[in-house]
């Protein structure tokens, strides 16, 4: 409980804010991950151990935030999917709760709603470009889901029309040189 | 390219997922197929998000994997598909910390950096800047500043996040192109304005005047994006810190005005900036106070959080103004969030008086 003693501090002005974002499933496996602070978690090893301890803390309670060894993890889940967004325990929790929204929010409009594993792992390699448009080593790049998405969602010609979002219907029109 | 699709599902039937017990050295072997012409955009973006999922999941290469990865992968530089070009990208930023002689892709990504693809443009400034050292930099310094001032705010994005990482390295270089930045500040994209401010901000941060000259004019009117704005109240609380004359009256009614805002990330950036500055103006304090009992009344875990958190920072400094709200704190003691319940009691128990532990 260092943070309860801890004399109150201003909020330092910089844009390295996300310390780290991950998608893990319904046994606390990794499916993508990202550490953008070499000083937080610099290892594999130590990446999963705190994943695994985040998991088991998370996975029952589904109250959206959680401070587990001097980060600030918020949260959101899904079926099989849980997906997590974590900052230092000095960071405005309502910012890293926006990013966690565009994360979340991005995957299921790639997914087209069916947020789970096995479809998730379908698309993986767009879930790996939006993890990407997101965040740029900790900096957020971006925060609107739509054109996360509009930059992500590229491979979209072999979806029904009917089955696209507003979105990536439009956007395959104005990339259509008729 | 429909038989790859079947070969596809067939391999998810059997085995439930195409990257289920994937093995490095035969994901490794599939690379040669980058070397087919014509490449084959949906099979080698498959063979790509394999090799990255690998890496994800912390599998280590050797250097001469990596390079050997590294060199098939820009064979792919061929092919026009941008979902292939994406992944190709973020290839070499992955294996550019592993690979040796990167810089054999700058002028491809030069290339696509400057060419017409949109799409292309803003990722390959950031993969670009991955792999550019400070010697390389000068050559590519007209196309940053350029990129700057794109009209594509992603490229613009692009473009200054990337030159706030290059900053860490060669902060000369960087500080020339203020004037670019500068004028990125008032753009009407929400995070080219915010990008913009922070890496003025940070190339500024040890020049006291020039951040007074930056960000005077900003307090002035709204910045319409929430990030800038809270990146604004921080560094104007710092201004603040350091000089409490007369002459930061101006900046403090600034985060009091902020204290109006309708959006809840701004409110709580302003109530934390005002209780944790090292003087608070008292009549300021209250209203900041009463923002934070707001928020521990909300629906939202996190804002329930943020409130209980701020106000138990608070308890040696304003031990009176969190003793008033000790109603709001006891009923956050049975929260559902334990981390919100523990904060919440041990605020209690640090504030509290005989009076409130009957109830």
């Amino acid at each position: 409980m260092v943070y309860t003693t801890m004399e109150g501090a201003l909020f330092e002005p910089t844009l390295y804010i996300v310390k780290g974002m991950c998608i893990l499933d319904n046994d606390g496996n990794r499916v993508l991950a990202k550490y953008y602070d070499k000083d937080v978690l610099p290892t594999a090893k130590e990446q999963k151990a705190f994943e695994k301890n985040l998991f088991n803390k998370t996975h029952r309670a589904n109250s959206e935030i959680i401070i587990l060894d001097g980060l600030t993890c918020v949260y959101k889940s899904n079926v099989d999917l849980f997906f997590y967004v974590m900052g230092s325990s000095h960071e405005n929790e309502l910012i890293l709760q926006s990013v966690l929204n565009a994360l979340y929010e991005s995957v299921s409009i790639l997914l087209r709603r069916n947020v789970e594993r096995r479809i998730l792992m379908e698309s993986l390699d767009a879930v790996m470009l939006a993890f990407d448009e997101i965040c740029d080593r900790g900096v957020i790049l971006d925060s609107d889901p739509t054109s996360i998405v509009g930059r992500a969602a590229l491979r979209t010609e072999d979806v029904p029309l009917g089955e696209q979002t507003v979105v990536q219907a439009l956007y395959n029109i104005m990339n259509t040189n008729y | 390219m429909s038989s790859f699709k079947r070969e596809k599902k067939e391999e998810e039937d059997g085995g439930g997922s195409p990257y289920q017990s994937l093995d490095k050295t035969i994901v490794l072997q599939e690379a040669r197929h980058f070397n087919e012409t014509p490449v084959n955009p949906r099979k080698c973006s498959h063979i790509l998000s394999k090799i990255l999922f690998l890496l994800n999941q912390g599998e280590k290469l050797s250097t001469q994997e990596a390079t050997d990865v590294f060199f098939a992968t820009t064979k792919l530089f061929q092919s026009k598909d941008v979902m292939l070009r994406r992944m190709v990208y973020l290839c070499i930023k992955e294996l550019s910390k592993l690979a040796q002689d990167v810089i054999i892709v700058t002028s491809s990504l030069t290339k696509d950096m400057t060419g017409k693809e949109d799409l292309y443009r803003a990722a390959a400034i950031r993969a670009l800047c991955s792999i550019t050292d400070s010697t390389m930099l000068q050559a590519i310094e007209r196309y940053m500043k350029q990129a700057i001032v794109d009209k594509n705010p992603a490229v613009r994005s692009a473009a200054l996040v990337s030159a706030l990482h290059l900053s860490s390295t060669v902060p000369d270089l960087v500080r020339r192109w203020a004037n670019e930045a500068q004028e990125a500040v008032n753009s009407d994209n929400a995070m080219v304005s915010y990008h913009a401010l922070g890496i003025l901000a940070s190339t500024r941060r040890n020049d006291k005047l020039s951040t007074v000259k930056l960000i005077t004019p900003l307090t002035k009117y709204t910045l319409k994006s929430q990030y800038a704005l809270c990146l604004l109240i921080r560094m104007v609380a710092q201004l603040i810190d350091d000089d409490d004359s007369e002459a930061s009256a101006p900046y403090v009614r600034f985060i009091q005005s902020c204290l109006g805002h309708k959006s809840e990330m701004i409110l709580y950036e302003a109530a934390h900036a005002i209780l944790n500055l090292k003087k608070t103006p008292r009549d300021l304090a209250s209203s900041a106070v009463s923002v934070l009992q707001l928020f521990c009344g909300s629906s939202k875990a996190s804002l329930r959080l943020a409130g209980a958190r701020t106000l138990a920072r608070l308890t040696s400094k304003h031990p009176t103004a969190v003793a008033a709200c000790a109603v709001d704190l006891e009923n956050l003691i049975s929260d559902p969030n334990r981390s919100v319940a523990t904060l919440a009691v041990t605020t209690l128990l640090a504030t509290g008086a005989e009076s409130s532990v009957d109830r």
